[in-house]
């Protein structure tokens, strides 16, 4: 933001975004402050896009402003941890050292703080049984089934909810001023929007209550209880994945009866407050093509569930090349004595290449504006986001005040 | 095994004469997949790939693994979808997405469109589906296998099987998925076709995974992870395609020898950029070479502002010479 202009309100941001051509006017309107009214933060985006980083160092930025601020990963983003100052990463909260957050400051003393701690979701789902089961008992014989592992990791939006549902637990249970959840890179948008819903499917699925309530009395899964139907369906399913597999799923699915009402009131609650005033999504994507695909989908999806997107981040762009006009280059670089010969040559193949790399971004990041989606743009880095100072330096690009 | 392993002698005599050292152990394979982190350029490879095998007269399959029809418009040809479709004369394309898969696993199974239907709408199985999301995956890889061992008029259907596979972690659950499935599944149907899968993944004279990598930071320690993780695994590896790496055309004393005025400043800042970028690239390939046990093979940074069909192509040759000079490399090793 330039300095010149008077504060605005949030209300008013909004209000001008959508007037005015989004975009380049989203980088002068400033994308995060729009973020300031929320106590959630969840970074969505395509695999590679330095999710991670940008969810760091907005918690760094709000670290620095002086809030008390969270960040949480999936991944076992080591370097995170160690560009923080932390050895390691648990998964518990840590908080960054203040001298570290000074360093970020260039030296000032932090008026806020910050905490990180990265989500180990096999835990965490652990800790979700053992919070719903009724018994020990039932919480050990749950740990103890050979589909609990794989469930834990495959059924569909597992992990995603596993981080949701501990954001929850943070939200409700801590006195953050602003957690920023990194989500885990899914295969696909849906994954992580869907995650409490298949959840809930998976745990609180009408059929399956009803269709093993009767083998819970009886203690036992027969197929006759199962419901599956005629004979010939019974036969159908046998030649597909064998029957046994059903009994010994089905007798999992026991397993977990009676955690359903608790878990579902949670997942709900995990629902209400993803579409509640309290969060908000940053999209983060590249000036890649397939990024750019995604980011539009993912934004067409938060979009439909009502869900709000605070900000889109457009990182790792290619800034413009100063590349003059062929004939003056060719002229000044007469001018230039002691060059070799094909010196040239080779600076017309440079300054090519980066012109080429402006404006394929550029033609890339005109799809969102087509669609008048605004954004905040990063240029690329000449290194990887290394240390706190590179981290709060992204922070200070991200909020618009850009060097 | 229900159908023949391919001929190898066959095999050979459909590559031809002067197929370089390097493709010619890869291109024997008869499943690729590619694989590595999030926004390398996968499906690129892949697809360069192709044509590369099509070039060498290989009549090749490119599977995408739910992916959209992402071959297709690198190609530049209309996508076909969960059905198998001739892109290019012998280059044929396939999204292989888990519930079209999970119809026709059971078609083949149960031969009855009408059953599996009622199978797959019988509220309980819907349910079990849901739950047993690993069945998915057991279908899709299925679907890609059986393409591999497809025969048609009395040889295999297609000479190479392409996987532009997910993202690491969830492409190597996909590999891992029959031998996990068989150490839960209890005897029945689903093991026997397990079986067969699980040993055609670990089959280095038929599969190859190849990992595609940027000469960056994150890449090269997530593919430096990827590469351990498949050994222990015991998944066969092929090659690493270290992706869009930048040229370096100035040496540090170059540079200065711009005057430092209006005129050339931005120039200057613009070289000085791309040259950092090279240097980067240059570090980070060091790395990756060092740390890794596999070949590497360099893949320029095809810069255009649209990549297409022609910078497909491109990477294609680029490709094919740095498969050449990866078995040259190799060779002239002690």
């Amino acid at each position: 933001m330039s300095a010149d202009r008077p504060p605005r309100s949030e209300a008013r941001d909004r209000e001008r975004s959508r007037d005015l051509l989004p975009g380049v006017e989203a980088r002068a309107t400033g994308g995060l402050e729009r973020i300031a009214g929320r106590r959630l933060l969840v970074c969505v985006g395509p695999g590679g896009v330095g999710k991670t980083t940008v969810a760091a160092s907005v918690a760094l930025g709000a670290a620095l402003e002086g809030r008390k601020a969270l960040v949480c990963t999936i991944d076992p983003a080591r370097r995170l941890g160690s560009s923080l100052g932390l050895k390691e990463l648990g998964n518990v909260e840590v908080e960054i050292p203040a001298d570290r957050l000074a360093e970020a400051a260039g030296g000032a003393r932090p008026r806020g703080r910050l905490f990180a701690m990265m989500l180990d979701l096999k835990r965490s789902w652990d800790d979700i049984v053992a919070r719903y089961s009724r018994s020990p008992e039932q919480r050990d014989r749950i740990y103890a089934n050979r589909y609990y592992r794989q469930i834990s990791n495959a059924v569909a939006g597992s992990r995603e909810y596993a981080a949701v549902e501990k954001l929850y637990e943070l939200s409700t249970d801590r006195d953050y001023d602003l957690i920023v959840l990194d989500t885990p890179p899914t295969a696909h948008a849906l994954d992580f929007l869907d995650a409490p819903n298949r959840v809930l499917d998976f745990l609180d699925n009408d059929a399956a209550r009803w269709l093993l309530t009767p083998a819970l009395t009886a203690g036992k899964v027969g197929f006759q209880v199962l419901g599956f139907g005629s004979g010939r369906i019974v036969r159908g399913i046998s030649r597909f994945t064998g029957l046994e597999t059903l009994r010994e799923l089905a007798d999992f699915m026991l397993s977990l009866s009676g955690m359903y009402e608790g878990f579902k009131e949670r997942a709900a609650e995990v629902k209400a407050l993803l579409g509640g005033p309290q969060a908000s999504f940053l999209l983060v994507t590249t000036p890649q093509p397939l990024a750019v695909t995604e980011a539009l989908r993912f934004h067409e999806l938060l979009g439909k569930d009502g869900l709000h997107v605070s900000t889109v981040v457009a990182n790792r762009v290619h800034p413009p090349a100063g590349a003059p006009e062929p004939a003056a280059l060719a002229a000044a670089l007469a001018r230039v004595p002691g060059l070799p010969d094909d010196f040239g040559p080779r600076l017309s193949a440079t300054l090519h290449d980066a012109q080429t790399l402006w404006r394929a971004d550029q033609a890339e990041l005109s799809r969102l504006r087509r669609e008048k989606i605004p954004f905040v743009e990063v240029l690329r880095r000449d290194r990887d986001v290394h240390d706190v100072k590179a981290l709060a330096a992204f922070a200070a690009e991200m909020a618009g005040a850009k060097a | 095994m229900e159908l023949p392993v391919p001929n190898a002698r066959a095999a050979t005599q459909r590559e031809g004469p002067g197929l370089p050292a390097a493709a010619a152990e890869l291109f024997g394979r008869r499943l690729l997949v590619q694989t590595g982190k999030g926004g390398v350029g996968k499906s690129s490879v892949t697809a360069a790939l192709a044509l590369m095998a099509r070039r060498r007269g290989k009549r090749v399959l490119v599977c995408e693994v739910n992916g959209g029809g992402r071959i297709p418009a690198l190609l530049g040809v209309p996508a076909g979808g969960p059905r198998v479709v001739e892109a290019l004369p012998g280059l044929f394309c396939v999204d292989v997405r888990p519930h079209e898969a999970m119809i026709e696993y059971g078609l083949m199974k149960l031969k009855s469109a009408a059953l599996v239907n009622a199978v797959l709408e019988n509220r309980v199985m819907r349910y079990f589906l849901k739950a047993l999301p690993t069945l998915a995956e057991v279908v899709t890889m299925g679907k890609i296998l059986f393409h591999v061992r497809e025969q048609a008029g009395g040889r295999p259907r297609f000479d190479l099987v392409l996987v532009d596979a997910p993202a690491t972690g969830h492409c190597l659950a996909l590999l891992r998925v029959p031998a996990t499935v068989l150490a839960t599944v209890p005897e029945g149907p689903l093991r026997d076709d397990l079986r067969w899968m699980a040993a055609m993944l670990e089959d280095p004279a038929q599969t190859a995974v190849n990992i595609v990598s940027l000469p960056e930071e994150l890449p090269i320690d997530e593919t430096l992870e990827l590469a351990a993780a498949l050994r222990a695994g015991e998944i066969p590896m092929g090659v690493c395609f270290l992706n869009a790496i930048w040229p370096s055309r100035f040496s540090a004393a170059e540079l200065p020898l711009l005057p430092d005025d209006v005129f050339w400043r931005p120039v200057r800042e613009t070289v000085r950029r791309m040259e950092a970028r090279a240097d980067l690239c240059a570090v980070e390939r060091r790395r990756l070479v060092s740390g890794l046990d596999l070949p590497v093979v360099d893949l320029p940074h095809v810069c255009v502002e649209r990549f297409g069909r022609e910078a497909v192509e491109s990477l294609s040759r680029a490709a094919e010479q740095g498969l050449d000079a990866t078995a040259a490399l190799r060779e002239a090793r002690p």
